[in-house]
């Protein structure tokens, strides 16, 4: 089975503190650090372990930057066969654009496939829509929120999908189709520095995004960035730790929550 | 550097030296002599087992035939790294120290807040005319509990008169514990990283806070022509020239617990009983097991950073216990993970803990 996997170098953002600038034109990430958005990490996993099962070819491929090729090394380190860069110059947020360039990059470069992974949604934009949006495009079959693969026949898998209120859903997927990854439906492996300095001789084919963006316009623009408005409630102590304690402690008393 | 560093277990007689000396023998399922054996042969073992080793170096010290069992417990774990397949607390520390420079993932920009509590600036260490680094490391740059020790530090060496400046958010993870871990390429990474600022910078001289750093930085870094020291040994010299006095009085008895990358493995054992002993009132206790033979308190090689599978006595409850047989108040020690794993049963027990700079900040 061929597996194209899609994987995104996002911005380490949770233990941030972002800044505007531009009176919200957009965000200062030059001092952030970047890494593997953490769906399509759980998506490679799962892809690998697939063709070290059954066989055949993880291909991962990548949207952005020429830094994005540290993602397709990781990728090949962690068991990934091929790494395609689609190099963009600016970022591309809208999902329909990245779709339908997805779309075009396929179909002009005929590249083979089975199945198509991408994880649920990115750290960064957080649209979740990615996949769906291709599976629509493509005319493939889809599935949402994969937590497990149970099984990979010829012509269809077996996926469960994760739903509300502690229920999964089971469901048969004619191939080839569009599975997005959820997290937590692995744990993927450690993918050392040394593992991923070998990586680096695998070669990683590069193709100008410019080529693949016809039809694949976005929909959306985004206007400003802004921070979400402060809201009232929280309350600050201060003073010494025992103080503090002791504040606290009235606190929940009064409240009732603790008796 | 490394490579000198490579293990001899051919060399090997079995005599048991090295788990004679082993802090977790006996009491947990690791085995360090069998661990050499089985390298010797070859012979399959039990994943979870090399991670129990504590990097406290007692084996290396003591064997006869140097074999350097604690490094022979570092290839085994970096055959795991290589594979993949290592704990998922560790994988997390090793990842957070590839995106943020430290394994705690906290943002590198916010390496230098310690510096918030201060009444007075420190300078970059290229602003400085010593080019004196205070390498302040990563459980010092942000755990709550260690962030008092740079500004403690910071105070006693402006008091000593010391010129002295950071790297702030250029500084990374020395590595040390990365190393142990068995992460060589990322060990390597740090390195480059950190020598390539102390270059920029005309680096002439580095204080560091925690023994683990110095260890690496000195031994491991290979032959960087900058002098390298633990703070207690430039305060320790700063009470004997007079440079500080502490004036005031801490009556109280305290126990000196020897962190074993400062004690037993680095030979600093005197530097931090003489700041100690300097203090007005203050009563100095040894432990029975002290310098040389020091418990270890089970933080170093990895260990600050997952839990093993088996549930014993920990070597932080024994050393209070001892402690508090010995009468002591308070155990004082020079180490930010001996601060960390001590404290939690010394609470327990209504003991107190302090990293020496504490101590000596409330008496200067």
């Amino acid at each position: 089975m061929n597996i194209l996997v899609f994987t995104k170098r996002v911005a380490a953002t949770q233990e941030e503190e972002l800044r505007i600038l531009d009176e919200g034109k957009t965000v200062d990430l030059s001092k952030v650090p970047f890494k593997v958005n953490d769906w399509d990490n759980y998506a490679i996993e799962e892809a690998v372990r697939i063709v070290e099962k059954s066989g055949g070819a993880v291909t991962a491929v990548s949207i952005g930057d020429a830094e994005s090729d540290e993602v397709l090394r990781r990728a090949i380190a962690m068991g990934a066969k091929d790494g395609l860069l689609i190099e963009t110059g600016d970022a591309l947020h809208d999902p329909a654009a990245r779709s339908g360039m997805i779309r075009n990059f396929i179909q002009k470069e005929n590249v083979p496939f089975d199945v198509i992974f991408t994880g649920v949604q990115s750290e960064d934009d957080q649209f979740g829509c990615v996949g769906g949006i291709l599976a629509a495009i493509l005319k493939l079959p889809y599935s949402s929120m994969v937590v497990g693969i149970d099984s990979v026949e010829a012509g269809h898998m077996v996926v469960r999908r994760e739903l509300e209120g502690g229920l999964q859903e089971r469901v048969k997927i004619s191939t080839p189709c569009v599975l997005s990854i959820q997290s937590g439906i692995n744990e993927p492996r450690y993918v050392s520095i040394m593992g991923i300095r070998k990586a680096s001789k695998v070669e990683r084919k590069v193709f100008k995004a410019g080529g693949y963006s016809e039809g694949a316009d976005a929909k959306i623009e985004v206007v400003k960035w802004t921070y979400p408005p402060k809201k009232g409630g929280a309350m600050m102590l201060s003073g010494e730790l025992d103080d503090m304690c002791g504040q606290l402690l009235g606190i929940l008393k009064e409240k009732g929550v603790y008796q | 550097m490394l490579e000198q560093l490579a293990t001899r277990v051919t060399t090997c007689i079995q005599c048991g030296r090295c788990t004679g000396s082993c802090p977790e023998s006996g009491k947990t399922p690791f085995n360090v002599r069998m661990l050499v054996r089985k390298k010797q042969f070859r012979s399959v073992i039990d994943e979870a087992v090399p991670w129990y080793c504590t990097s406290c170096g007692a084996c290396t010290i003591r064997c006869p035939r140097d074999v350097k069992p604690s490094e022979v417990i570092i290839e085994l774990r970096s055959k795991m790294v290589e594979d993949g397949d290592i704990p998922v607390a560790l994988q997390k520390a090793l990842e957070n120290t590839f995106v943020q420079k430290n394994p705690w993932g906290k943002s590198r920009n916010k390496r230098a807040a310690w510096m918030e509590k201060l009444d007075f600036e420190i300078p970059h260490v290229s602003e400085t005319e010593s080019k004196r680094l205070l390498f302040v490391c990563c459980i010092q740059a942000y755990d709550p509990r260690c962030m008092v020790i740079p500004a403690n530090v910071a105070k006693i060496l402006k008091a000593g008169g010391m010129e002295f400046g950071i790297l702030g958010e250029e500084e990374a993870c020395c590595g040390n514990e990365i190393r142990r871990i068995g992460e060589s390429g990322l060990f390597e990474e740090l390195q480059e990283e950190n020598l390539a600022a102390f270059k920029e910078h005309g680096v002439k001289e580095i204080v560091t806070l925690s023994p683990h750093c110095m260890n690496v930085l000195k031994k491991e870094y290979g032959d960087t022509g900058i002098k390298i020291s633990h703070y207690t040994e430039i305060v320790a010299e700063m009470i004997a020239n007079g440079a500080i006095t502490p004036r005031g009085s801490y009556g109280k008895k305290v126990i000196y617990h020897d962190p074993c990358f400062l004690g037993k493995q680095n030979g600093i054992f005197d530097e931090p009983r003489a700041i100690l002993t300097s203090v007005k009132d203050l009563e100095l206790l040894e432990f029975s097991r002290s310098r040389e033979v020091s418990l270890c308190c089970e933080g170093g090689g990895g260990r600050m950073f997952f839990e093993v599978e088996a549930t014993y006595q920990r070597n932080a409850e024994v050393r209070i216990l001892d402690a508090a047989e010995k009468e002591a108040e308070v155990i004082a020690t020079a180490c930010p993970f001996c601060v960390m794993t001590l404290e939690d049963p010394a609470t327990e027990k209504g003991l107190v803990v302090r990293e020496i700079s504490e101590i000596l900040t409330e008496v200067l």
